[in-house]
């Protein structure tokens, strides 16, 4: 059956960059070195908030070694960037907005040159008050980090009418919920090596994501063509959304260097520098207020939610659209508003990360979903069947569900696996001991691509060479989630052959065409696609060939293992590599371009509403807990995971994306917090930034869901950040189910989960310092 | 990292006379896992001298006779925890040192530089302290014996001078009826620096009544000591929750009349007293 | 305080890394890393945080795992360091190599050559490790990708090969 339809499609072969990873040979960025290339450093704010009078850079100019040394005023095009909105610096010249603005860049022979030069340069600053929280920077009196409104981005949802909704409900349920900061954690920091060019332009190899927008950047910075600007992708040590703004200014500060110095330049950012420096995923408050009715159906959601942005705009507004869109869940409900508002502090700024814009608000909705299970009295599974959707569902935004809505599906796969249910009714009810298990569940659906957020294109090339083997190349870059190998095994079921014909190239600005970015899920729906289009091209040049070598009609013939064959004899008439000699031999063309632009989404900015995206997956994560009462440590020990994915294009790398994403969320709700006090961030380094380990990660059990999808190459859609999106709720309602407590706030450190709130040692030693008291209402109305 | 002079020997006496001859801002070199950090953080006050000791044979192994153990200051965590005489006859050192951060890091970190380092959460030293340490410095010139509960004036500051090479730890066997455990609480499951811990030992007699009781709580006092207190409560008694209850809020209470109420207290309060509850169960089992 | 720049001696040290023996004169102030990376251009060897959180620099040192950002280059003396170039027999492929390949242990790959390192000084001592001792093992390897399972998954299957 199934199994049988594709011969490379959903095998587990392996990652075709894999070899290079294992021996060491795989060139990450910092592996890149040329003879008499300097080393860049760049001086960064001393203060979080301040106007700069004076940069005086005549001493560090003066110290041996140093070739440059230079500031804003030798940025000969535009000195700002930005995707959305075009207001980050790429070397601050009126004022510093976070204490990771970048003022200086110094290139030197050595790199302790180059850090000795830093601290001979003196900047006179004027301090300006500085604001970190959203609903402080929103105040009339706030300080303003950019022109007079901290507020840039303010989605709205509408739907039916809020305050009938309310009417109509038994009860109303209000609570607020707070998220942290998140780093991406990329194990391999920022690095690249910037070459003057031949033409005048430049050449920049590096761990960047998303090379066109970079390579914009750089271009416009220097006042160069596009064509001038060339940038190539090292192996990607990870990326997880965080390699676009801060490479992009990396990229801007090396050419800067290399071409004043007309020498190549390296850069590479420590660990802190780069924890220092790089954006977060956004902190969000949130206030959630729902009417239900003593069935536990839902009449209202009213929500607001505050985004702190930080001190750019980056990719906040796409970010935070995506949680407008999504921020009621899965589930029916008739009248709705919600309200996003992204505001300019002076934290670090924040854009993209897996999730983008989603493990906030599933914290929240997953979190409210099951406190209305327990007032009406039903169980966290009922409560989502009850209410979730199903096909022909119009969600918040008024789109209607047309394809395979597959929520119910994933949720009772994956309860049945766990048993959820019986573990939840009875750890609910266990005895005194002080170590106590909980189960817990959270589900979403999840918008694909980019949706009406934004162009959605991406194009792929495949070109057979004359000996039969194959190179894939793409705007889409891989961060190491798989994206590559995924769109050469749909090259190569195309084209009948095995994976070791083919190499992917490393996605090189000059050579393929601008893709857009590589984030919200978009590698294997969009690359894939145009991988698969690509391929097709190809492929029906070689079936005409090999049709006129062979006389047989191209209905007949096929390309299965590396050969022509006889569609019905299965007899194979000629190997692949003799087809492409011939081919070759011909004259015809043995390149194929493909191009995919995702089907039309809608949006209306001012009535808040739309066909938000063109697709969307389901998804189920269930945790079971440990939580020692006694000292507030939470151990996961068990996990099932349930997506409907499409079709998984790749058994291995999917699993891969299963697991991965569930640490990563297990990270987000028990352990990782990058705080910042008072504009100054408190963790640096892994040492206090802290992960989880091999010992902290349960076994997974990954379920994958196989609904193909007309909008998918091969019924494909994504799976790298559904996983990641519903563990850490999953984890807080388990916490709930065994304790009895809800935490409102992640993480669920050990102070949260013992006493309700987290310690900060804040001001004088010894002064103790408490959380606000949460928002916690819960009115029963009388009729 | 910035430039220093550096200095080796396989040789004790050596490395004596090279400290003799390098003034104050000498370091000593083990196992590097706390020096390199700190090199790394380009401190006011850079070593000028790095001596590294860590070829000196004398200083390594671990040896046992007449119910005392040695232990040579350049012993990693892996050497300790892997060791049958520690095992055997001083347990909760073994598991100490097993729960020290990496396997990475155990196999290079040693006991002498947890000690001397002297961080408030430093895992090898309330079990040391449990196993009433006494420790032996040596400079060219003299050779000093401390108590190791008396050698600590407070976080990373020790009673040592800097031309002072630790060449030694003894610490007393535990009697073959006594059981002790070292509990700590970190953040996650490895890699963790103790928030809190315990080490605790427990003896009783045939009758079961508790004839000898260690506690030594980590990372909660200004420096480390037994809680005598406590452990008097327990002499002669027999083991009991309520007891160990008792002996658990005793702790905290001592603990709280050391550092006063501070930001971290309303955690740490009754944190601390379940897991010397916990220990002294374990012990009792 | 002195000028240390001006008296800062090379260091005479013999060596044998990755079955080669080098006789080095080696300045002292850096870490075994950044001598493996820029000195001797192995760069198969990761920097990720200098400060032995992350494991993505581990060698290992007479066999055993040890995050080489935490040595300085003249504690190598005498010693044998092997790294992850030096992990394969010519084109022949470790049993750990092969292992992670087929078990899609290896994602961006950055800590890849971490968790080799240190899963075999696991396997060179104990061929036959159960799931409990691996993840002790490689609790000191960050991974910010795979989740850790398919690791685990490699490194018990690598061991029957043992
Ligand atoms: C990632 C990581 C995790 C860690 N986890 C833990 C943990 O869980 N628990 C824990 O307790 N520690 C932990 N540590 C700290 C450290 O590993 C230990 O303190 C270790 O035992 C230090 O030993 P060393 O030989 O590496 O010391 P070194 O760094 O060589 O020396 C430390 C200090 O002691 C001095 N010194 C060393 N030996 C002597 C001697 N014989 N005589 C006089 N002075 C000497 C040195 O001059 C230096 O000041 C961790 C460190 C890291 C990097
Ligand atoms: S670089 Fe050495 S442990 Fe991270
Ligand atoms: S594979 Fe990317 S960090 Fe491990």
């Amino acid at each position: 059956m199934e199994q049988d339809k594709y011969k490379i499609i959903g095998k587990p072969e392996k990652r075709v960059d894999v070899l290079g990873k294992v021996t060491g040979k795989a060139k990450f960025a910092d592996d890149y070195n040329v003879k008499h290339q300097l080393y860049g450093k760049v001086l960064r704010a001393k203060y979080p908030h301040a106007r700069i009078l004076k940069i005086d850079t005549s001493k560090a100019k003066n110290l041996p070694g140093v070739e440059a040394v230079l500031t804003a005023d030798d940025i000969p095009g535009s000195k700002v960037f930005g995707i959305v909105v075009q207001n980050q610096s790429i070397l601050a010249f009126d004022k510093v907005r976070y204490l990771g603005d970048g003022l200086a860049i110094v290139a030197a022979k050595t790199k302790e040159i180059a850090e000795e030069a830093l601290e001979l340069i003196e900047v006179e600053y004027e301090v300006l008050p500085v604001v970190t929280d959203p609903e402080e920077a929103i105040m009339p009196d706030a300080p303003k980090i950019h022109g007079d409104n901290n507020i840039f981005v303010h989605h709205k949802v509408r739907k039916g009418d809020i305050e009938k909704g309310f009417q109509e409900a038994d009860y109303i349920i209000e609570r607020k919920f707070k998220t942290q900061f998140i780093e991406h954690s990329y194990l391999e920091p920022e690095a690249i090596l910037a070459e003057p060019a031949e033409h005048g332009g430049v050449r920049i190899i590096g761990s960047v994501q998303n090379l066109f927008s970079s390579r914009r950047s750089v271009a416009a910075a220097l006042n160069l063509p596009l064509n001038k600007v060339q940038i190539i992708q090292s192996t990607l040590g990870g990326s997880f959304g965080g390699k676009d703004e801060v490479m992009t200014a990396m990229c801007c500060r090396a050419a800067l260097l290399a071409i004043k110095t007309g020498k190549p330049v390296k850069m590479v950012n420590t660990r802190e520098e780069s924890m220092l420096e790089s954006y977060k995923r956004h902190p969000y408050t949130m206030y959630y207020k729902w009417g239900i009715k003593s069935d536990g159906s839902i009449t209202a959601m009213e929500i607001k939610i505050y985004a702190d942005g930080g001190a750019y705009a980056s990719m906040s507004p796409y970010v935070t659209w995506r949680s407008v869109v999504q921020a009621t869940g899965p589930y029916y409900c008739e009248n709705v508003k919600t309200d996003v508002i992204t505001v300019y502090t002076n934290n670090n700024y924040t854009g993209a990360m897996r999730g983008f814009g989603s493990p906030q608000v599933n914290f929240a909705i997953e979190s409210m979903i099951d406190i209305i299970a327990e007032k009406v009295g039903k169980d966290p599974l009922e409560i989502r069947l009850q209410n979730g959707f199903e096909k022909g569902a119009i969600t918040a935004t008024g789109q209607k569900l047309e394809h395979n809505v597959s929520l119910k599906e994933v949720l009772l796969k994956a309860a049945k696996e766990i048993d959820f249910q019986n573990k939840w009714r009875e750890y609910k009810s266990q005895s005194d001991a002080p170590i106590k298990r909980g189960i817990g569940i959270a589900c979403s659906y999840r918008g694909v691509s980019l949706g009406a957020e934004g162009t959605d294109a991406a194009g792929t090339i495949v070109s057979v060479q004359t000996d039969g083997s194959v190179i894939v190349s793409s705007g889409i870059t891989d961060m190491g989630q798989g994206a590559q190998t995924q769109m050469c095994q749909i090259a190569a079921e195309v084209l009948g052959i095995t994976m070791d014909r083919i190499v992917f190239l490393n996605t090189n600005t000059s050579r393929v065409p601008d893709s857009g970015p590589t984030v919200a899920s978009r590698g294997t729906i969009m690359g894939g696609y145009a991988a698969k289009r690509a391929a097709e091209t190809v492929r029906s040049t070689l079936m005409s060939v090999a049709s006129e070598m062979t006389g047989y009609d191209v209905e007949v013939l096929d390309l299965k293992d590396n050969y022509l064959i006889d569609k019905d004899s299965g007899e194979r008439l000629a190997s692949f590599s003799e087809l492409a000699a011939q081919c070759f031999k011909k004259g015809r063309p043995m390149f194929g371009f493909g191009w995919y632009k995702s089907p039309p989404t809608s949006w209306h900015e001012e009535n808040g509403y739309g066909n938000a995206y063109f697709t969307f997956v389901y998804g189920t994560n269930i945790a079971e807990v440990e939580v020692d009462t006694e000292t507030g440590k939470v151990n996961v020990i068990n996990f099932v995971s349930a997506h409907d994915l499409g079709r998984a294009i790749n058994k291995q790398t999917v699993l891969g994306q299963f697991y991965g994403g569930v640490a990563m969320g297990l990270g987000y709700g028990l352990l990782e917090e990058f705080e910042i006090e008072d504009g100054i961030p408190k963790q640096l380094n892994f040492d206090e930034y802290l992960l989880p380990t091999a010992k902290d990660i349960p076994n997974i059990k990954a379920i994958i869901v196989e609904n193909e999808d007309a909008a998918g190459p091969f019924g494909a859609k994504s799976i790298g950040e559904p996983t990641n999106e519903i563990a850490a709720p999953a984890i807080i309602n388990a916490i709930y189910n065994a304790t009895g407590k809800r935490i409102y706030e992640l993480p669920a450190n050990l102070e949260r989960v013992l006493l309700g709130h987290k310690l900060t040692r804040k001001g004088e030693r010894g002064s103790v310092q408490k959380e606000k008291e949460e928002l916690i209402i819960e009115s029963c109305k009388i009729k | 990292m910035k430039p220093f002079e550096y200095k080796f020997s396989d040789k004790l006496d050596e490395i004596l006379h090279i400290l003799s001859q390098s003034g104050t801002d000498a370091k000593i070199l083990a196992g590097g896992t706390d020096l390199l950090i700190e090199l790394r953080r380009k401190p006011k006050v850079y070593p000028g001298v790095i001596v590294d000791i860590s070829f000196v044979n004398e200083l390594k192994g671990i040896f046992e006779d007449n119910n005392h153990i040695t232990i040579k200051p350049l012993s990693t965590h892996t050497k300790i925890f892997k060791s049958d005489i520690i095992r055997k006859k001083a347990y909760l050192l073994s598991e100490a040192t097993s729960q020290i951060g990496s396997l990475q890091i155990r196999n290079r970190g040693t006991v002498g530089g947890n000690i001397m380092n002297a961080a408030a959460c430093a895992d090898t030293v309330p079990p040391l302290i449990a196993l009433n340490a006494e420790i032996t410095l040596r400079s060219q010139n003299s050779v000093r014996s401390f108590k190791l509960n008396d050698f600590f004036i407070k976080p990373y500051k020790t009673k040592a001078n800097p031309d002072e090479v630790l060449t030694e730890i003894k610490i007393n066997c535990l009697p073959k009826d006594a059981k002790s455990t070292f509990i700590k609480l970190g953040r996650r499951n490895a890699l963790s620096i103790s928030r809190l811990s315990v080490a605790a030992v427990l003896q009783q007699d045939e009758d079961g009544k508790i004839i000898d009781a260690r506690i030594v709580p980590g990372a909660a006092f200004p420096t480390w000591q037994r809680v005598v207190e406590a452990e008097q409560m327990l002499i002669g008694e027999k083991p009991g929750i309520e007891l160990f209850r008792a002996a658990g809020a005793k702790v905290s209470e001592v603990m709280i009349s050391y550092t006063g109420r501070r930001w971290s207290t309303e955690y740490k309060e009754p944190v601390i007293a379940a897991l010397v509850r916990r220990a002294l169960e374990r012990c009792s089992i | 305080m002195k000028k240390v720049n001006e008296i800062m001696n090379k260091v005479k040290i013999k060596t044998t890394i990755n079955n080669r023996s080098y006789k080095l004169d080696v300045l002292p102030n850096q870490t075994l890393l950044n001598f493996l990376r820029e000195e001797l251009g192995l760069t198969g060897t990761k920097c990720g945080c200098e400060i032995g959180e992350c494991g993505a620099c581990t060698v290992l040192i007479n066999g055993e795992a040890v995050n080489s950002c935490l040595v300085l280059v003249p504690q190598i003396n005498g010693k044998e360091v092997l790294t992850v170039e030096g992990l394969s027999d010519g084109e022949q492929l470790h049993p750990l190599q092969k292992s992670f390949i087929e078990h899609g242990a290896v994602h961006c790959g950055f800590c890849t050559p971490g968790l080799l390192m240190t899963a075999k000084s696991l396997l060179d001592e104990n061929p036959d490790p159960t799931e409990e001792e691996i993840r002790n093992a490689i609790a000191g390897n960050l991974c910010r990708c795979t989740g850790y399972i398919q690791v685990v998954e490699a490194v018990k299957n690598a061991a029957g090969e043992y």
